[in-house]
């Protein structure tokens, strides 16, 4: 698992970590039932207060995108809806990332491109 | 409680030998056989004494898991301890230099070094740490110097002590001072306890 | 037992200088960072934590229990580094060793000889001829070889190289890994805690001034840049501090989120670090 953290960053230290880890999830790379590592090991790999992975675990639990047993540690949950369709949205934004960029080279305005997908949706 | 008091000897390192050219030196300068086993007892606790007054000995003990009723125990027993131990070496250096000596030498020896450390002592506890235990040493030999002339001189100019003295028997007066001396000494532990709880490092 | 120390009203009164009205917690299995100015009243509240010294008012409790009734139970469970050294200078660490080990139920020798190893220690060497840092680990390996619940530092990492320090903070977290294990440690130096500090509890002048997680400390401290104009007796209540400049002024507010929501976006407001938070507190907590 790789979490990379900015310490120059607006971001708070533990919000780094938990974007990151759902990222992590959301694209599959961690997955279901996968153990991530202790909240003191994070935080020593990471060389941050133990308290600041405990809170970004905290998150994470609370979001349903992990969960942890007492004792043996913290895994990836099963995906709700809710992740699911954080999952799917994310899907979505890259692909219409990409329909952007080639509405741009053909040098289709917002307008144009908005009229379509209106067209397109609505059929 | 008994590592407290070997602590005394591992501070000494192999400067403890030094016990035994220090008490040949006082066999052959010494009048009295009495002083050689006097001199023979300080050699240990005083010295322990002058390293352990320092501020930082007293934090490091202070932190270790003891109390400090323990702390001033070791010291009050340890002398005693080391106290044999030195008599037993001053012993066998006297006799391996054919000097002679009596039951009588030893006893006054040990009286004088435990009522010595039972009023010095607690001088250790009492003031900041410095100077005091050259300060006691020095006083301390003083001491043993006018001593003996100002006993004879009340022995020769106040007949009501030396008669009151004289109506008792040798081991009367023997119990007598050593019921003093333990009197002296347990007061003086008990003192140094209660100055020792309050002392702030 | 969550709190491992508790500090309730502790007052401690000398002539020229006192710490009154102490309250602090140190939570169980977290690294706690005691910050301060020198002459704050750091050493004054750890000698107390360590009954080196006793207040004048007020409890001081360790592992819930009084130091009256259970002194050995409390530092048999304590492991202790100070700034000065407090060994024999005269010895060397083999018979420091043979002096404090026996002091301990729980002495583990291959442990000490672990961390001697580890940290490269001379054995027959006398501790006076060692350097700084080489006096800081020594006393860090004779403090975990007992298996203490507790580690007490008074100013470790002053005088000591940013390397080494560094080493250091790793050194705690890795032995910190079973949770079992909880931090105290005063210091001046606070690139040592923004790092990997749990807590902080910050004192000034004899008086605590906080005791919050860094989370918090995060949230609640930060630093506002922006316009003279802007600044009014109104405007001026969110900080604690203000430095006013011709160029503008720079203030430490302990309330972010009411800075927000009167400045909006006419200041730049930035994370205040812990140097931060000291210096513009220097002269106290007050609201100006």
């Amino acid at each position: 698992m790789q979490i990379i953290i900015s310490n120059s960053s607006k971001e708070p230290i533990y919000e780094q970590i938990t974007k990151q880890i759902k990222s992590s999830i959301l694209t599959g790379k961690l997955q279901e039932g996968m153990s991530l590592p202790s909240i003191r090991q994070l935080a020593k790999d990471l060389q941050i207060s133990v308290i600041t992975t405990k809170r970004a675990y905290e998150e994470l639990e609370k979001a349903g995108f992990i969960y942890s047993i007492v004792g043996k540690g913290s895994f990836v949950a099963e995906q709700n809806l809710e992740v699911i369709k954080e999952k799917k949205l994310k899907v979505i934004e890259e692909q219409l990332s990409a329909v952007i960029t080639n509405s741009r080279e053909i040098g289709l305005s917002l307008n144009d491109l908005q009229e379509l997908l209106k067209f397109l949706y609505e059929e | 409680m008994f590592n407290l008091i070997k602590r005394d000897l591992i501070i000494h390192k192999w400067q403890i030998l030094l016990i035994v050219p220090f008490i040949i030196l006082f066999i052959i300068t010494a009048s009295d056989t009495f002083f050689v086993f006097f001199i023979a007892s300080i050699f240990i606790p005083f010295n322990a004494l002058a390293v352990d007054e320092k501020k930082e000995t007293n934090i490091l003990l202070n932190s270790l898991p003891y109390t400090r009723r323990q702390i001033i125990a070791s010291r009050y027993l340890g002398a005693i301890l080391y106290m044999f131990l030195s008599i037993g070496v001053a012993s066998i250096a006297l006799f391996v230099m054919n000097r002679p000596f009596t039951m009588t030498d030893i006893l006054i020896g040990s009286g004088t070094f435990l009522l010595f450390s039972a009023i010095t002592f607690p001088l250790f506890y009492i003031f900041k740490s410095g100077y005091i235990s050259s300060i006691v040493l020095i006083s301390g030999l003083i001491l043993l110097a006018i001593g003996p002339p100002i006993v004879s001189l009340f022995a020769e100019h106040f007949t009501v002590i030396t008669d009151f003295i004289n109506q008792f028997t040798a081991s009367e007066l023997y119990i007598g001072v050593s019921v003093f001396i333990i009197i002296i000494y347990t007061a003086s532990w008990l003192i140094t306890n209660t100055i020792y709880q309050r002392k702030a490092f | 037992m969550e709190n491992v120390v508790e500090l309730k009203n502790v007052t401690k009164k000398f002539k020229d200088f006192s710490v009154e009205n102490i309250n602090l917690q140190v939570k169980q299995g977290f690294v706690t960072g005691f910050i301060g100015a020198n002459g704050a009243g750091k050493s004054t509240t750890i000698k107390m934590m360590m009954n080196l010294l006793k207040p004048d008012a007020g409890k001081v409790n360790v592992f819930g229990l009084d130091y009256r009734t259970h002194e050995k139970e409390i530092k048999e469970r304590i492991g202790f580094v100070y700034d000065d050294n407090v060994f024999y200078e005269a010895l060397n660490l083999k018979d420091i060793k043979r002096i404090i080990a026996p002091a301990y139920k729980r002495w583990d020798n291959s442990l000490f000889y672990q961390y001697v190893e580890r940290f490269e220690l001379p054995l027959n060497k006398a501790l006076k001829k060692f350097s700084k840092g080489m006096q800081m680990k020594a006393s860090l390996a004779i403090a975990l070889s007992h298996h203490p619940e507790l580690l007490i530092m008074d100013e470790p990492t002053s005088g000591l190289d940013p390397i080494f320090r560094r080493e250091l903070m790793n050194l705690l977290q890795e032995i910190m890994m079973d949770g079992k294990l909880t931090v105290f440690f005063s210091t001046h130096i606070t690139t040592d805690l923004d790092r990997i500090a749990d807590y902080i509890v910050f004192i000034q002048k004899g008086k605590l001034v906080f005791n919050q997680s860094i989370d918090e400390v995060a949230e609640n401290y930060a630093l506002v840049k922006g316009g003279i104009d802007l600044l009014d007796t109104d405007t001026e209540k969110a900080f604690v501090h203000v430095h006013r400049a011709a160029t503008g002024f720079e203030a430490l507010t302990d309330n972010r989120k009411a800075a927000e929501s009167i400045f909006g976006d006419s200041v730049i407001i930035e994370p205040a670090s812990l140097e931060d938070i000291m210096y513009y507190l220097k002269g106290g907590i007050y609201h100006v």
